[in-house]
C-alpha cells in the first residue's frame, strides 16, 4: 500500500528469533518425536528456549523451489507449526507463498519414508541405518568411476560437497531442475554471452510485457517478482504502471494484465522483434509490425501501438519465457526479448545481471547421464531432491534407462516414480529437520538449522555419504569430517575467515539468527551484446490434431506439490479447480467439439493419449488447449497417486542437446464418450451481475482523486440500489436511530462504550494479484482442514479467506478481465448472523469482532444462512479426525481450536494473534503498536495488499488506507457494517484488451 | 338446527345413538390383515429413518445433499411441511367449534390426531437437522449454573416456544376431547381394555354436572387453541421473514404461510380420510358433505396461495431490488425450476379445480388432488428454502444442492412415524367423535319430515 510503515512491525518476532537462534543447538535436542517417545515426560529442568505456550522462531531458508526464500519457523513446545517470510531476506522481505507455507505438510506428510528401507523383491523392507549405510558402502567402493548422482537440490554447501563427492568418485552429477529457465540462459548466453539468469526489477519498471512469463506463479522468485510487480502496477500517488501479456493463454500473470495479447504459439517471438525493431535494435528491419502480425494473428496496429508505449516508457522491462511459452524456438524469443532490453535501455535498470539465479544443468546433461545409463557405463545411481522417472515425460524414455543401472539409491523423503524404482531408500532429513545452507543467488546465501527433531528416522544425506565415504574409502576416505554439521560449520569459519571476521563462531551465530548473510546487491555487471544474430523460427509442431498443447504450471510446479493437502485443496487461482486436473478448452473450440464443463475429453498426441475433464476458460486461443502439469502422479503418496492425468505424457522427447520444448506437440481432442466427472471448483458464479462486489475505476478517475461514488455519478450508474431523496433521509436517519438508541447503555450497534480498539482490515485490490498465498496462510495459521474433492463439489470447502474471481466482458467484442477479490468474515459491525443464533454462539466482542464460540454452537446453520457474504463455513463431517493424520497433526497452532463436527467456523481476524499481542503489550505495560499484531493472511501477502489494524486510531495504517477516495464496503446496500474495507482496482484504459486473429 | 343453512346434500342421521356406538366401537375391534401390513409398512419406514439418522449421529450430517450455501434443506422443508399440515386439525376442531359449524363433527377427530402426530413429528426435524444432535437442549431455557440463557433475539428460539405450545395445547385438547368417548368404549369392552379405557376415560359417569364442566372447559380449550393456529405458523415463517436472504425477507410471510398451512393441512386430511373412512367403513358418518365444505376450504387458502405467490413475484419487481429480482427469476428459471413450476403448478392451479361441485363430490378426484397438495406443500417450503438459499448475494457462493439417500431417508422415516402413530390410534380410539356425531342426531319427533330440509 501507498502508507508505508515506518518501522518494520517485527520486532518481537525478531527478538525472539535471535534467541532462538542462539540457543538454537539446544533445539536439536528439545522437543519428542512420535517415533520414539511413548510417555509424557514433563521438564524437570526446562530448556532454555522452550516455554511452553510462548512461540520460539527459528530463522531458515526455503527449498521449495529456487528462489531460496528466507524463512522465520514458528515453533511451539518443540515442534514446527507456521511458516512465515523472513522480513530481512532480500529476496522475499518478509512473505511467503502457498508452496512455501506448505513445506510443513511436506515435513508432516504422513507418507514420508520412515526409515531406510531396502528392496526385497517387490516389497520394502525397513532396516537399520548403519546397515543402511554399509550397504551403500559396500556398492560405493567397487563403483569407483561409475557413480552418477542426480540431484535437484539448489546451490549451496551440499550442492558443492556433492559435487566434490561425485568427483572423487569418479562418477557423474547432473542437477536436475525440471522447469529451469533453460531457455532463457541460453538466450543470455547468445546474446550478451553471460550463460546466467540475470534479476529483475519488477518494481521500477513503469511498462511490462511479458511473452509467456508467468512470473507471478512459476517464473523466477515469484514472492520478489509479485512483491514488485505490485509496487508497480498497483495504483499510488496518482500512476500505475501498465502490463501487457503476450501468450496463448492468460495465465494467472496474464489475468494481472491490463492488456492480454493471445498469440499464436510459438509466434511471440515476431511480436518481441517487431518491438525491439521499433525499439531500434540494429539489424531486425525485416521485422515490421505487419510481419509479426501476419505471424502471431494479432492486428498490426495493436503491435504498433505497444511498441509506442513501450518505447515511451521509461525504464520499462520484458521478460520471456518458463514452461507456457518453451516451444522449439524459446531460446530465439528470449533473445529477442534480450535485444529489445537492450534497445529500451532496461539492462542494469530493470535488467540485472550478475545476480547469477541458480539454475540447474539442463535436459542435455540429463539426456547425456540417462545415454550413459543405458550403455551400462554406471553401478550407482544416487537420486538426490529429484523425482526424473516422473518430470521427463515418458517418451524419453528415461525410466527404462534408469532402470539399467544396477544399483539405484534415492534420498527421497516420499517414495517418489523414481524412488520406487530404486533398491535402496535413504530417506533425507526435511529442510527444517537439518543443517544446511543455500545460495540462491550472487550475495545471499540463506542457513537452514533444525527447528525441531526429526518426525521419523531420517538421516541428513550429508551424513549418510560423509559415514558411506569413511566406510568405502579408497578416494572417499578424503570425507573425514565427523558429522555434516561440523562439515558446515567448517565451511562456514572459511567464510568468516574470507570475510574478515576474527570470530568464526560469533559470525555463525550471528549468520544464524540472522538467517544467512545477505550482502547488499552489487551494481548490476555490464553485459554488452554478444551477438544480435536472432532469427526468427516459424514455430512447427508435431502430430496432426486441430489444437496446440500448451501444458501449463499451476500450484503444483513440477508436481513436487501434489502431495500436500494445502495445496490440492487450494483452488487453482486462475480456473479455481481443486484435487484434479482439467483441459481448459475455449468457449468456440468447447462448441466446435460440442463439450460442456466436467464432460471428458480424450487428447491424443503422437506420443501418448490423456483423459481429462474439460473446463471452459474464455482465457485461452481458440486453437490451444491447455492442462495444468503436475498431476497423474503414479507414486508420491496417498494424496498425489493416481490423480488427475499427467500432461507430460502427451510430450515428445526433448532435441539432442535442446531442452525440453513444453509446447511442442499438436493434440486431437475428442470427447470420451459421454463420460462426465463434475469438476470439483469452488466457483459458483463468476459473473458479478452488477452487485459490486469487486469494484474497480479507470486510472484517469483515481489519479484524480475521485471517490468511486463520484466516479459511479460521473459515468450516469448508481452505485448501488438507488434511492430517491426522501428516502435517503429515512435511512440515514434510521440508521442514526439504530446508533443513538442505546447510547448511555454502553452499547450502541458493536461498538461498546469505552476506549476498546475496533480492529477492521483494507483489501487493495489493486495490488492484489489473486495468487491466493493468503489462503494457505489462514489454513496454516487457524487449523483448517481440508475437506476433499468430493465435498468441494458440494461446496464444502472451508476457505476461511478465499479469492473469488469474477469474470468482466470476455465475450467476443468486450476484452477478458478478472477481478480478485479477497473474501472473508465481514467482521460487520451490524452481523445479520449475530441474532439469528439462539444459543449465542456467534456474539458481537467488545472490540468489533464477530466472536464465534465452537464449545457453544448447537450447528444451526442459520448464522450461514443469513450471512450476505457466505464466509461462514460448517463441519459436515469429522474433518478434525480426516484431515489430519497423523503427523500432519502436529503442525495445528495450538492457540487455535480443532472445530470437532457440527459446528459453523469462520475467520476470526486471527484473535490468537491479537489476543497475544495485548497480552505480551500488557506484560510490558504499554500500549499496542501499529502494527504490532499481523493478521496471518496479511502476513503472508506477498504484495502487501491486506493491511489490519485499529480503526478507532485515525493515525493507524488501516484507518488511514479506509479514508482513500478507492474505499468501498462489499454489499453495503444491505446495511451490515463490515469492517473490512476494499479499495477499488484501478484500470488502465481499455484494459484487458484481447486482440486474436 | 338452524336447516336454512344446510347444504343440499347434508345427511341427516337417521341411526340411533346405540347404533352410532356400535358402528363406532366396530372400528376398535381386531383389525384385518391390511391394517397390520399398514402398520409394518409405517414401522419400516421409521425403521428407515432411525438407520439413517444413527448414520448421520455417527459421521455427521454431511451424507445428506447440503451444498453451502444451501445450508438448510430437506430436513427444514419436512419440518415446515409437517407443522402446516398439524394446522388444519386445530383449525376444525378449535375454530370451526367456535363458529358452530357442525359439519367439522365427523372429521374434526380425524385432524386433532392427525395434527399431534404431525406436530410429534415436525418436532424431531429441529433436533436432527442441528449439527451437535445430543446438545439440542441447549435451545431450551433451563436453569443451569453457567448462567447460560438461549438468545431471545433469535428466530429459531421463538419456534422452540412455538412448536411446543402447539404440542401441548393441541395434545390436551385430543386427549380432553375424548374423555366421553373413551368412556363409551369402556363400556363396551372387557378385560384389560377396559381397565386402560377406564383409566383413560378420568372416571366419566356422563352426568350432567360433568357435562356441564366438560362442553364449558371444551369450549375454553378451544377459545386457548384458535391464536395458535395464527400464530404458530406465523412465528414459523419469521424464521424466514427475519432474515436477510432475498425470497425470505417478505412481510408477507406469516398470513402466507398460515394458509399455507391450512391448505397442506386440509390436503392431508384428505389423503388420510378417504381411505380411512373405506376401511372403517364410515361412509354413512363422514359423507360428501364432509368433503365437499372441506374442499372449500381448500379452495379459499389455494386462492390465497394463488395471491400470495403472485404478490411475491409482484414485490420482487416492483422493489427494484436486483438481489429480490434475480431470486424471483430463478425460481421458475433457474437450475431448480421444476420445484418452482412444481409449487405453482400444485398449488395455485391445482386447487382451483374445486369452483367444480363434480370434483368436490367426487372422492377419487379430490384423492388425487390432495396427493397433488401434500406433493406442491411440501416443494413450497423447498422452494422458498433451498432456491433461495442457492443464489442470494455473492454470486461466486452459489451452488445448487442435490438431496441424497440421507435426506430421503429421514424424509420416509418421518413418514413412518407419523403413519404409525395415526394408525396405531386410528384402532385403539374413536376415530369419529361418538358423543359430538350424537348431538347431531334430530331429536326423535312424530313426523320427522316436517322439518327436513329436502
Amino acid at each position: 500500500m501507498s502508507d508505508e510503515p515506518e518501522t518494520p512491525p517485527m520486532d518481537r518476532r525478531r527478538f525472539l528469533t535471535v534467541l532462538g537462534a542462539s540457543t538454537a543447538t539446544a533445539a536439536a535436542v528439545s522437543g519428542c518425536s512420535t517415533s520414539r517417545v511413548e510417555k509424557l515426560i514433563p521438564y524437570l529442568v526446562q530448556s532454555e528456549d522452550q516455554v511452553p505456550g510462548i512461540p520460539t522462531w527459528y530463522a531458515s531458508t526455503c527449498t521449495e523451489c529456487d528462489a531460496g526464500c528466507g524463512l522465520h519457523v514458528k515453533t511451539r513446545e518443540g515442534r514446527a507449526i507456521k511458516l512465515e517470510g523472513n522480513p530481512d531476506h532480500p529476496v522475499n522481505r518478509g512473505k511467503l507463498c502457498v508452496q512455501g507455507q506448505s513445506a510443513l505438510q511436506g515435513l508432516y506428510n504422513p507418507d514420508r519414508i520412515k526409515a531406510p528401507m531396502v528392496r526385497n523383491g517387490s516389497a520394502w523392507q525397513e532396516i537399520k541405518w548403519d546397515d543402511a549405510i554399509a550397504r551403500l558402502a559396500a556398492k560405493l567402493g567397487p563403483a569407483q568411476g561409475k557413480v552418477a548422482v542426480i540431484s535437484g537440490a539448489g546451490r549451496g554447501s551440499f550442492d558443492d560437497f556433492l559435487g566434490e563427492w561425485t568427483a572423487a568418485s569418479g562418477g557423474k552429477m547432473v542437477r536436475h531442475a525440471p522447469h529451469d529457465l533453460e531457455a532463457v540462459r541460453a538466450a543470455n548466453k547468445q546474446v550478451f554471452g553471460v550463460d546466467a539468469l540475470a534479476a529483475h526489477d519488477f518494481g521500477k519498471a513503469r511498462y511490462i510485457v511479458s511473452f509467456g512469463a508467468d512470473f507471478l506463479e512459476s517464473w523466477g522468485p515469484s514472492v520478489e517478482n509479485q512483491r514488485g510487480f505490485a509496487d508497480a502496477h498497483g495504483f499510488h500517488d496518482g500512476t500505475m504502471a501498465k502490463f501487457v501479456y503476450v501468450a496463448p493463454r492468460a495465465s494467472l500473470t496474464g489475468l494481472n494484465a491490463d492488456e492480454f495479447v493471445a498469440v499464436k504459439p510459438g509466434s511471440e517471438t515476431a511480436f518481441a522483434l517487431a518491438l525491439a525493431n521499433a525499439a531500434g535494435a540494429a539489424g531486425l528491419s525485416q521485422y515490421t509490425p505487419e510481419m509479426a502480425a501476419q505471424e502471431t494473428g494479432v492486428p498490426a496496429e495493436t503491435i504498433r501501438r505497444i511498441a509506442k508505449e513501450f518505447a515511451a516508457a521509461k525504464p520499462s522491462l520484458a521478460v520471456a519465457g518458463g514452461i507456457g511459452a518453451q516451444s522449439a524456438g524459446a531460446a530465439e524469443l528470449c533473445a529477442a526479448v534480450n535485444l529489445l532490453n537492450q534497445a529500451a535501455g532496461n539492462i542494469g535498470q530493470t535488467v540485472l545481471f550478475g545476480a547469477d539465479l541458480q539454475s540447474g544443468d539442463g535436459q542435455a546433461a540429463l539426456d547425456a547421464l540417462a545415454a550413459g545409463m543405458d550403455q551400462g557405463q554406471f553401478q550407482v545411481v544416487l537420486v538426490h531432491e529429484a523425482n526424473p522417472v516422473y518430470t521427463q515425460p515418458r517418451s524419453t524414455g528415461f525410466a527404462a534407462r534408469f532402470r539399467k543401472v544396477p544399483f539405484k539409491v534415492s534420498t527421497a523423503m516420499v517414495l517418489d516414480e523414481t524412488a520406487a524404482l530404486c533398491d535402496l531408500l535413504l530417506p533425507t532429513h526435511h529442510a527444517l529437520e537439518r543443517w544446511d545452507d543455500a545460495r540462491p543467488r550472487a550475495g545471499i546465501t540463506g542457513l537452514m538449522q533444525p527447528v525441531m527433531e526429526p518426525v521419523f528416522t531420517t538421516m541428513a544425506t550429508g551424513d549418510v555419504l560423509l559415514k558411506a565415504s569413511q566406510k568405502a574409502a579408497g578416494p572417499l576416505a578424503r570425507f573425514n569430517a565427523p558429522s555434516w554439521e561440523a562439515y558446515l560449520k567448517a565451511r562456514w569459519a572459511d567464510i568468516a575467515r574470507a570475510r574478515g571476521s576474527a570470530d568464526a563462531d560469533g559470525f555463525w551465530r550471528e549468520s544464524l539468527a540472522r538467517g544467512g548473510v545477505y550482502d547488499e546487491p552489487a551494481a548490476p555487471a555490464a553485459v554488452k551484446v554478444a551477438s544480435a544474430a536472432v532469427t526468427y523460427t516459424k514455430p512447427a509442431f508435431e502430430g496432426d490434431g486441430e489444437y496446440t498443447f500448451l501444458p501449463h504450471v499451476t500450484t503444483f510446479g513440477d508436481g513436487r506439490f501434489t502431495n500436500r493437502p494445502w495445496v490440492l485443496e487450494l483452488s487453482d487461482p486462475v480456473t479455481k479447480i481443486t484435487w484434479t486436473s482439467w483441459v481448459e478448452v475455449s468457449p468456440a473450440a468447447a462448441k466446435r467439439i460440442d463439450v460442456r464443463e466436467g464432460e471428458i475429453l480424450r487428447l491424443t498426441s503422437p506420443h501418448g493419449s490423456i483423459e481429462v475433464p474439460a473446463y471452459i476458460y474464455a482465457g485461452l486461443r481458440d486453437d490451444v488447449v491447455s492442462v495444468p502439469l503436475g498431476y497423474g502422479h503414479t507414486e508420491y503418496g496417498r494424496f498425489a497417486a493416481n490423480r488427475g492425468a499427467n500432461a507430460l505424457d502427451l510430450l515428445g522427447p526433448p532435441k539432442a542437446g535442446g531442452f525440453l520444448p513444453f509446447v511442442a506437440t499438436r493434440v486431437r481432442v475428442e470427447r470420451a464418450g459421454n463420460a462426465y466427472s463434475k469438476v470439483p471448483k469452488t466457483e459458483g458464479v463468476p459473473r458479478q451481475l452488477g452487485r459490486h462486489i469487486a469494484e474497480a475505476m479507470p486510472l484517469a478517475a483515481a489519479a484524480k482523486g475521485l471517490s468511486l461514488e463520484e466516479w459511479y455519478k460521473g459515468i450516469g450508474e448508481p452505485l448501488g440500489e438507488e434511492h430517491p431523496p426522501v428516502e435517503v433521509e429515512a435511512i440515514k436517519g434510521w440508521r442514526q436511530m439504530q446508533v443513538g438508541r442505546t447510547e448511555g447503555h454502553g452499547r450502541r450497534l458493536g461498538n461498546y462504550a469505552g476506549d476498546h480498539p475496533m480492529w477492521g482490515m483494507a483489501i487493495d485490490l489493486s495490488r492484489c494479484t489473486g495468487c491466493s498465498a493468503c489462503v494457505t496462510a489462514c489454513y496454516a495459521e487457524n487449523n483448517i482442514p481440508w475437506v476433499g474433492e468430493d465435498d468441494v463439489r458440494k461446496g464444502r470447502e472451508m476457505t476461511w479467506m478465499r479469492i473469488e474471481r469474477y469474470w468482466e466482458g470476455g465475450e467476443a467484442d468486450k476484452p477478458l478481465e478478472a477481478r480478485f477479490v479477497p473474501m472473508l468474515c465481514q467482521h460487520c459491525d451490524n452481523a445479520p448472523c449475530e441474532p439469528v443464533c439462539p444459543v449465542y454462539a456467534a456474539y458481537h466482542t467488545v472490540d468489533g469482532l464477530n466472536g464465534q464460540v465452537y464449545n457453544r454452537c448447537v450447528g444451526t446453520r442459520y448464522c450461514g444462512n443469513n450471512c450476505p457474504y457466505k464466509v461462514r463455513y460448517f463441519n459436515w463431517y469429522k474433518y478434525n479426525e480426516r484431515a489430519f493424520p497423523a503427523p500432519l497433526n502436529l503442525q495445528l497452532n495450538p492457540d487455535v481450536t480443532v472445530r470437532a463436527r457440527g459446528v459453523m467456523e469462520k475467520c476470526t481476524f486471527c484473535i490468537q494473534r491479537i489476543r497475544g499481542a495485548q497480552h505480551t503489550a500488557r506484560l510490558e505495560d504499554r500500549e499496542l503498536k501499529d502494527g504490532e499484531i499481523v493478521t496471518a493472511c496479511a502476513q503472508a501477502c506477498p504484495s502487501d495488499a491486506i493491511v489490519f489494524g485499529n480503526m478507532k486510531d485515525g493515525d493507524s495504517r488501516v484507518a488511514k488506507i479506509k479514508r482513500d477516495p478507492r474505499g468501498y464496503h462489499v454489499l453495503e446496500d444491505v446495511n451490515t457494517r463490515p469492517a473490512v474495507t476494499y479499495l477499488a482496482k484501478v484500470l488502465h484504459a481499455g484494459s484487458g484488451q484481447r486482440a486474436e486473429g | 338446527m338452524a336447516t336454512v343453512l344446510r347444504s343440499k346434500i347434508e345427511p341427516v342421521m337417521t341411526q340411533t345413538h346405540a347404533e352410532v356406538t356400535r358402528d363406532i366401537v366396530r372400528t376398535l375391534e381386531t383389525p384385518p390383515r391390511s391394517y397390520y401390513l399398514a402398520v409394518f409398512g409405517a414401522v419400516f419406514l421409521l425403521l428407515i429413518g432411525i438407520v439413517t439418522f444413527t448414520i448421520i449421529i455417527k459421521d455427521g450430517l454431511g451424507h445428506s445433499g447440503y451444498n453451502p450455501p444451501v445450508m438448510w434443506s430437506v430436513y427444514i422443508t419436512t419440518f415446515v411441511f409437517w407443522v402446516g399440515i398439524g394446522h388444519a386439525g386445530t383449525l376444525i376442531s378449535a375454530i370451526l367449534f367456535l363458529f358452530r359449524s357442525p359439519w367439522r363433527t365427523a372429521v374434526y377427530r380425524v385432524t386433532e390426531a392427525m395434527t399431534v402426530f404431525a406436530v410429534m413429528t415436525a418436532g424431531l426435524f429441529p433436533i436432527i437437522h442441528i449439527g451437535r444432535q445430543w446438545i439440542f437442549y441447549w435451545l431450551l431455557p433451563y436453569p443451569n449454573q453457567r448462567y447460560l440463557w438461549p438468545n431471545f433475539k433469535s428466530p429459531l428460539l421463538w419456534d422452540v416456544f412455538a412448536i411446543s405450545t402447539y404440542l401441548t395445547v393441541s395434545t390436551t385438547f385430543l386427549i380432553f376431547g375424548l374423555i366421553p368417548d373413551v368412556a363409551a368404549v369402556r363400556d363396551k369392552v372387557t378385560g384389560w381394555r377396559r381397565f386402560i379405557y377406564g383409566q383413560l376415560s378420568m372416571g366419566w359417569q356422563g352426568t350432567d354436572n360433568q357435562w356441564r364442566h366438560y362442553s364449558r372447559a371444551y369450549l375454553y380449550l378451544a377459545a386457548l387453541a384458535t391464536p395458535l393456529v395464527l400464530s404458530v405458523h406465523s412465528v414459523v415463517s419469521w424464521d424466514f421473514a427475519s432474515s436477510i436472504i432475498p425470497g425470505w425477507h417478505g412481510t408477507i410471510f406469516a398470513p402466507y404461510f398460515v394458509a399455507g398451512a391450512i391448505y397442506s393441512g386440509v390436503g392431508m386430511v384428505f389423503t388420510l380420510l378417504i381411505p380411512l373412512r373405506k376401511h372403517l367403513r364410515l361412509e354413512h358418518m363422514i359423507t360428501d358433505y364432509h368433503f365437499d365444505n372441506l374442499s372449500k376450504l381448500t379452495l379459499l387458502t389455494g386462492s390465497i396461495l394463488f395471491y400470495s405467490y403472485s404478490m411475491e413475484y409482484f414485490v420482487s419487481w416492483y422493489s427494484g431490488n436486483t438481489f429480490e429480482q434475480t431470486t424471483f427469476f430463478l425460481r421458475p428459471f433457474g437450475a431448480q425450476w421444476w420445484s418452482g413450476w412444481t409449487m405453482i403448478t400444485c398449488n395455485a392451479l391445482v386447487s382451483q379445480l374445486l369452483w367444480f361441485r363434480k370434483i368436490r363430490t367426487n372422492l377419487t378426484s379430490l384423492f388425487v388432488i390432495s396427493i397433488f397438495i401434500n406433493i406442491g406443500m411440501w416443494f413450497e417450503r423447498w422452494v422458498i428454502i433451498v432456491s433461495s438459499l442457492s443464489n442470494d448475494y455473492v454470486p461466486w457462493a452459489w451452488g445448487v444442492l442435490n438431496p441424497t439417500w440421507s435426506d430421503w431417508g429421514i424424509l420416509a422415516g418421518s413418514f413412518g412415524w407419523f403413519g404409525m402413530w395415526f394408525l396405531l390410534f386410528a384402532r385403539s380410539f374413536p376415530i369419529v367423535a361418538i358423543q359430538e356425531v350424537k348431538e347431531m342426531i334430530p331429536m326423535p319427533r312424530l313426523h320427522p319430515d316436517a322439518h327436513g330440509g329436502h
